[in-house]
């Protein structure tokens, strides 16, 4: 994992007596609200619904078991006892007080840890693949890039406002696990055909009220050109993204306008004005973050682990567990373990103190002290020998954070909503909890087999109910939650965005309509055909029918 | 969102206090409460500058933030709007009562 240096410290720390200092001046009455809002939302401080809201950045979703701990102390210290894993792999805490947070930010700067950019109109935390130095089929580790944009994009004077918040995701894998074609800016890592490894850069994805999927800016660009190009790109968008209208400043608006042949050439005219030394990192900087991210010391084992699959034969839940949960990794005798955060108590993503700290004890024996949090609210122990894998499940099955559901139909991405949320129209946890109630049966789960329900409380999409298979809006009329069912959206490599079905559903209606949709894909589904798949063969009408009737 | 109320019917003066962030609502002795039980409504205009007034000197004293009028459904004596009734009566989910009712963390 990356360690802070001394700026690194120097600049979370300074930042916390500034904070510290900015809210006793605001409580004094010395700055007045006006002045102090943009202050706080750059320290990630919302005022929420009901409360204060105060979200961490994990960059790139990578936690040590010590930094989950003081998270851990941290709910229990300051707010109620849990936390909530964001989709873009933070963790935000819900009742936060004002006069609480400087110490909050104390510390978190005492486990290398802080609030910047995770609001406003900056770069926002950097997020990639939560598989990063564990999957097989990665090209390398998409962390040390990660790294780097973060260390290049942290309170990066020319970019603290732009036109709006800018978003950057990083994955090695060409199974995208980051939605890296939904963000401002995509980045792949690749190889090209000289077997160089560098970047392809998608820009202008995003989702929010004018969903678009990103396009190709660069095919191939090499690993040094990186700094730079992006900072040709953050100008242009700097310059000409519009500033006039809200709802038209993120950057996928000013690639649609302008064209991306366009667009491209003025990025290129600004790269040419650049001096790229001045910007880039020398390749010992570069070797010196990658070194951070060396992989553990992992031990030589072989693959298939005979006690694991007598385990198997045996225990059906642990099988269960297993086939859902697990991924395959790339070192021998080596597992992946996707900790579930779905259970039919908890709101999707919430985990409490005391799970916090059972993953952080999980983590030290079995994953050589290394956490993730994902974009779709679960965890991830990327590092488990295969043979552990029963003892592992004994434990989380003791903690209740065993849900053998990882990307089945209750593993729900699904914001707060107007639970929590003061620009959400209307509730979606209880909705999620609704259709996990309905598909509790694990053999009912696992006979529908891969689905993605993602539901947000409002046009904003922050649980990216347009890349969802089923994605679920919820709005209100009159004091009247109703909800809009989107199909065939696809979060994965393979990025499309949903179409409306039409009319919408009151809460219990939409229940019944998702599970009338999945009985209908189960009677017409062909061999080895998900959800997604009978969707895109059998057509936007056929569905309409199962929820309409005809006309 | 502005001080000045534009809506319809009883008026009631909401806002955050600024050091917890709760939500609380302006109570007939003109103090602030974060129980809804002790909301003070009126539809009496003059009243209604009283209760702008005090709301701008408890915004400019550092007590609360972000205040601003609500319009009050006679009939039930809840808020109008589908969002300031979720201010009033809380999140209908919060794992923080889950954890009170199961007694642990």
């Amino acid at each position: 994992m990356y360690r802070y240096d001394e700026f690194d410290l120097d600049v979370v720390q300074s930042r916390v007596k500034q904070f510290r200092g900015q809210v006793e001046r605001r409580l004094a009455g010395r700055i007045t609200e006006d002045q102090f809002k943009p202050l706080r939302l750059q320290n990630g401080l919302y005022l929420q619904l009901h409360a204060y809201m105060l979200r961490v950045a994990v960059p790139y979703g990578t936690l040590s078991s010590k930094q989950m701990r003081q998270l851990a102390m941290i709910a229990d210290k300051y707010d109620r006892g849990y936390g909530h894993i964001t989709t873009r792999q933070n963790m935000q805490f819900n009742w936060p007080e004002l006069t609480d947070v400087p110490d909050i930010l104390q510390d978190l700067a005492d486990v290398e840890m802080h609030a910047f950019q995770t609001s406003g109109n900056c770069i926002r935390n950097v997020t990639s693949d939560p598989y990063a130095g564990a999957a097989g089929e990665e090209i390398e580790d998409p962390r040390p890039t990660a790294e780097l944009l973060r260390q290049w994009s942290t309170i990066h004077p020319e970019f603290a406002f732009l036109p709006r918040k800018f978003k950057i995701a990083v994955t090695a894998s060409k199974q995208d696990r980051a939605v890296i074609r939904a963000h401002d800016i995509g980045i792949e890592i690749v190889r090209n055909d000289t077997g160089e490894v560098g970047y392809h850069v998608i820009v202008g994805g995003g989702l929010g009220r004018t969903p678009i999927i990103g396009v190709t800016l660069r095919e191939f660009l090499p690993r040094e050109e990186l700094l730079p190009y992006l900072e040709a790109v953050m100008r242009v968008y700097n310059r000409f993204g519009r500033r006039d209208n809200k709802y038209k400043a993120r950057i996928k608006i000013l690639v649609q306008e302008t064209g991306i042949e366009d667009f491209k050439a003025q990025v290129d005219a600004e790269y040419a004005t650049l001096e790229p030394s001045d910007i880039a990192v020398s390749p010992e900087e570069v070797a010196r973050i990658t070194a951070y991210f060396a992989p553990p010391e992992f031990e030589a084992l072989s693959d298939v682990n005979v006690e694991v699959n007598e385990t198997r034969k045996s225990d059906s839940a642990f099988n269960d567990w297993v086939e859902n949960n697990v991924a395959t990794h790339k070192q021998a005798g080596y597992a992946i373990v996707n900790i579930s955060l779905k259970s039919p108590e908890l709101a999707p993503g919430d985990i409490t103190s005391d799970q916090m700290r059972s993953v952080a004890d999980l983590a030290d024996s079995y994953s050589f002290g290394e956490l993730r949090s994902t974009h779709q609210q679960n965890l991830v122990l990327p590092h488990v020998k295969q043979a552990d894998l029963p003892a592992l499940y004994k434990a989380l099955v003791e903690k209740d954070i065993h849900a053998a559901n990882i990307g089945l139909i209750t593993d729900i991405i699904c914001c707060p909503g107007m639970d929590f949320c003061a620009l959400a129209t209307a509730r979606s946890i209880p909705l999620s909890q609704a259709i996990t109630e309905r598909f509790l049966d694990p053999a009912r789960q696992k006979a529908i087999g891969e689905m993605q329900i993602k539901i947000s409380g409002c046009i904003n999409a922050c649980g990216h109910h347009h890349v969802g298979h089923i994605g679920i809006l919820g709005l209100e009329k009159a004091g009247v939650e109703f909800y809009q069912i989107k199909l065939g959206g696809d979060s994965s490599e393979n990025a499309a965005v949903g179409d409306v079905t039409g009319k919408g559903f009151s809460h219990d209606e939409t229940v019944d309509a998702i599970e009338k949709m999945v009985d209908f894909y189960i009677s017409k589904r062909e061999e080895g055909e998900r959800f997604i798949d009978a969707y895109r063969r059998l057509g936007m009408d056929a569905f309409k029918e199962v929820l309409y009737g005809t006309a | 969102m502005s001080l000045k109320h534009k809506g319809k019917g009883p008026q009631a003066l909401t806002a955050n206090n600024l050091r917890e962030g709760f939500v609380v609502w302006l109570t007939k002795d003109m103090t602030w409460s974060a129980d809804y039980e002790d909301v003070f409504l009126s539809e009496d205009e003059a009243v209604i500058e009283k209760m702008q007034a005090q709301g701008e000197v408890d915004d400019h004293a550092n007590l609360i933030t972000g205040v601003y009028f609500i319009d009050v459904d006679p009939a039930t004596g809840l808020p109008a709007r589908y969002r300031e009734r979720f201010r009033v009566k809380g999140p209908s989910y919060d794992t923080a009562a889950y954890l009170a009712q199961k007694g642990t963390k």
